[in-house]
């Protein structure tokens, strides 16, 4: 499936922001997702320590003084109308997941290209409900684990 | 008033483990310093080395968001300095209409250069940060000082 295909909504199974965990010694965080449909699971991805930071923000919805960048995106939806609906994790590929974003105005409904942790990020602002695919959960612990890591895999493929 | 001014590029600042974005206007007589974070400063600094990330950054995402309804980034203006924090307006055009939206210079300038949008800094802002103390730091800073954004 390419990332621009539009999952079915039987398809889609939404998780919730659950945790950020740091990991020591490392410029990184994991981003733990939690199943919400009364299936036990949950769904690691790790990010920058940027971007963890930026979604922990949202989660313990600490007010900045200034607008942080995602604050900053939801700003401009609401200035323009445009409604945040939902974020789908919708593939991955080589050890890196892709989410989208799908955003509606005036019954025109867009879908926007997006690391995890920006989705991510956008929908605990906005708020919005969070989806994973069902073919990326089946696909995410067999093929294409990056071989470092014990689960998940990261939204940024290290170099 | 307002001045265009362009962004000259980044410095490492050792002092502060902090950035500096430089601005400057057309005649080099301004200057206009903003310290950022480190993460600010890597999402300016891949426009000004026309880097393309494999997949999209904060910044490159915050452009597609307002590209899918084909709302555009007029400009972004430097309003105010106040207890040490600079303030930014960016100015969007959305379907005949202009839109005003309170920012961080560092998400502003970010999206500016992403978006070929020029920069404008208030007068007041240049004038009040145009002290002999920071330019004298400037220039006593060595060529080693620069570049070191390693993010």
């Amino acid at each position: 499936m390419s990332a621009v295909d539009r999952p079915k909504e039987q398809d889609l199974v939404e998780y919730r922001v659950e945790r950020i965990l740091e990991e020591a010694n490392t410029d990184t965080r994991i981003v733990v997702l939690a199943r919400q449909d009364g299936v036990p699971d949950t769904f690691p991805i790790w990010v920058g320590a940027a971007e963890g930071n930026a979604i922990k923000l949202a989660l313990d919805t600490m007010i900045t003084p200034r607008p942080m960048s995602h604050d900053l995106i939801k700003s401009f939806a609401e200035h323009l109308n445009i409604t945040i609906q939902r974020v789908v994790i919708s593939d991955v590929k080589n050890s890196t997941y892709y989410a989208m974003v799908h955003v509606a105005n005036k019954g025109v409904e867009r879908t926007i290209d997006a690391r995890p942790s920006d989705a991510i990020s956008l929908a605990l602002r906005a708020p919005c409900p969070i989806y994973v695919t069902q073919d990326v959960l089946k696909r995410r612990s067999t093929t294409n684990l990056d071989a470092s890591k014990d689960i998940g895999a990261p939204e940024v493929q290290e170099t | 008033m307002i001045t265009q001014m362009h962004v000259k590029g980044l410095m490492f600042d050792p002092y502060n483990n902090a950035y500096i974005v430089v601005l400057r206007d057309e005649e080099h007589s301004d200057m206009l310093p903003i310290w950022v974070g480190k993460s600010e400063a890597g999402a300016i600094s891949m426009s000004l080395e026309n880097v393309t990330p494999p997949r999209p950054m904060t910044h490159d995402f915050m452009k597609s968001f307002l590209d899918a309804f084909n709302a555009k980034v007029i400009s972004v203006v430097i309003t105010d300095l106040s207890e040490h924090t600079y303030f930014s307006k960016i100015h969007l055009m959305y379907e005949d209409s202009e839109y005003t939206v309170d920012a961080r210079p560092s998400d502003a300038i970010a999206l500016a250069l992403r978006s070929n949008a020029p920069v404008f800094a208030n007068n007041s802002v240049i004038t009040k940060q145009s002290s002999e103390e920071l330019e004298q730091w400037l220039e006593n800073l060595k060529p080693e000082d620069f570049g070191k954004l390693d993010s």
